[in-house]
């Protein structure tokens, strides 16, 4: 009984929170109140005021988690609908999306190896650039801290949504494949979320690159993994 | 009405997920149930085996609530204040710089290709 209450407070605690700070962010539009942020923020500061465990949240929290899977699926939805598109700019977007994630990938276990960080740590800091789920997924393939993977891929998505406007600026970067393919790659999701204020064309270009980064990554994360280890 | 349908929709979409998952499971292939889903779908969608508008208004609903799903996970930082604390404060920069350079290629290799594409297209109508 006890256990259904604490799952039913946690589910309420969650999705009201979420529906408040979705609300703030169409109000105040900015870049730094991205409900995934604000929401994660303020649900840590409410458990550690009340001293509960991320594990008890979860007896409720788990509710919510299970249905990430059927929503990445819902991803092949925007892939089939945009697929005219997506031959259109078949190697433009497969370029930059194999090159991108190439460079993604091997920056950031070359800098965190060549700082000394244990294998773990590194092969966990690899997907940053990959979208939560898949993320932890290769994260925990390879042998990393699935959760601690998080960290880094919602750190990779604020860089996209604060530096990309004067990335574009200084490297001349004025098409709208160029803004989505970089944004997408870079920093999914969150990224992507960036690229619908520039427009359509912009949205949709990244939702494939986060998408095809996603399913280039899981193959990638294994290879690059084995050419450090 | 509209809700029984996207539930429904919906429904069809987790055995998806669940079908990926149990292809990985016995099958051992190195992809999450998830993006095999995706797959599955996909190929299911062009093939004309599941129809768009089977699947439509469920997707949206998922897609609509996405940021939602991910948060469960993203509490789970809460457990790693103190490795933050500690020399794990480097990985930050670290993350910062290797996504403003992959940001930076990503975007880059993508356009030029597009630009270098067009060109010889135009060439080629001319001669």
């Amino acid at each position: 009984m006890q256990l259904i209450t604490l799952s039913i407070l946690f589910i309420f605690l969650t999705i009201g929170m979420y529906a408040i700070m979705s609300f703030i962010y169409v109000r105040y539009y900015n870049a730094l109140l991205v409900p995934i942020l604000t929401t994660t923020t303020a649900i840590i500061i409410v458990l550690v005021l009340f001293n509960v465990p991320y594990e008890t949240y979860m007896v409720g929290g788990k509710w919510i988690d299970a249905l990430l899977g059927p929503a990445v699926v819902s991803l092949s939805i925007p892939l089939y609908k945009q697929r005219k598109l997506l031959k259109q700019y078949l190697y433009p977007i497969l370029g930059g999306v194999l090159v991108g994630s190439m460079v993604g990938m091997i920056s950031g276990v070359l800098f965190a190896k060549l700082i000394g960080f244990s294998k773990e740590i590194v092969l966990t800091i690899l997907p940053k650039s990959i979208t939560t789920p898949i993320a932890m997924e290769i994260t925990s393939g390879l042998g990393g801290i699935p959760t601690l993977a998080t960290v880094f891929v919602i750190i990779a998505g604020l860089t996209g949504v604060l530096f990309g406007q004067p990335l574009f600026k200084l490297f001349k970067i004025d098409t709208a494949l160029g803004r989505g393919i970089g944004l997408g790659v870079a920093s999914h999701a969150i990224g992507t979320s960036k690229a619908i204020e520039y427009g359509e064309q912009e949205a949709s270009m990244s939702s494939v690159a986060m998408t095809l980064s996603a399913l280039i990554g899981s193959f990638l994360g294994p290879l690059i993994s084995w050419l450090f280890y | 009405m509209k809700i029984a349908k996207q539930l429904l929709q919906a429904l069809l979409l987790y055995g998806i997920f669940l079908v990926g998952g149990w292809l990985q499971n016995t099958l051992h292939i190195p992809l999450s149930g998830s993006i095999i889903g995706l797959l599955l779908l996909w190929i299911a969608l062009s093939l004309k085996i599941i129809h768009l508008k089977w699947v439509e208004s469920g997707a949206y609903l998922f897609l609509s609530l996405l940021p939602l799903f991910f948060i469960p996970a993203t509490v789970g930082v809460m457990n790693f204040g103190p490795f933050f604390m500690g020399k794990g404060i480097v990985l930050i920069p670290i993350t910062i710089i290797s996504t403003f350079m992959t940001l930076w290629i990503a975007s880059f290799v993508s356009q030029s290709i597009a630009k270098h594409t067009v060109k010889r297209k135009e060439e080629s109508e001319c001669n």
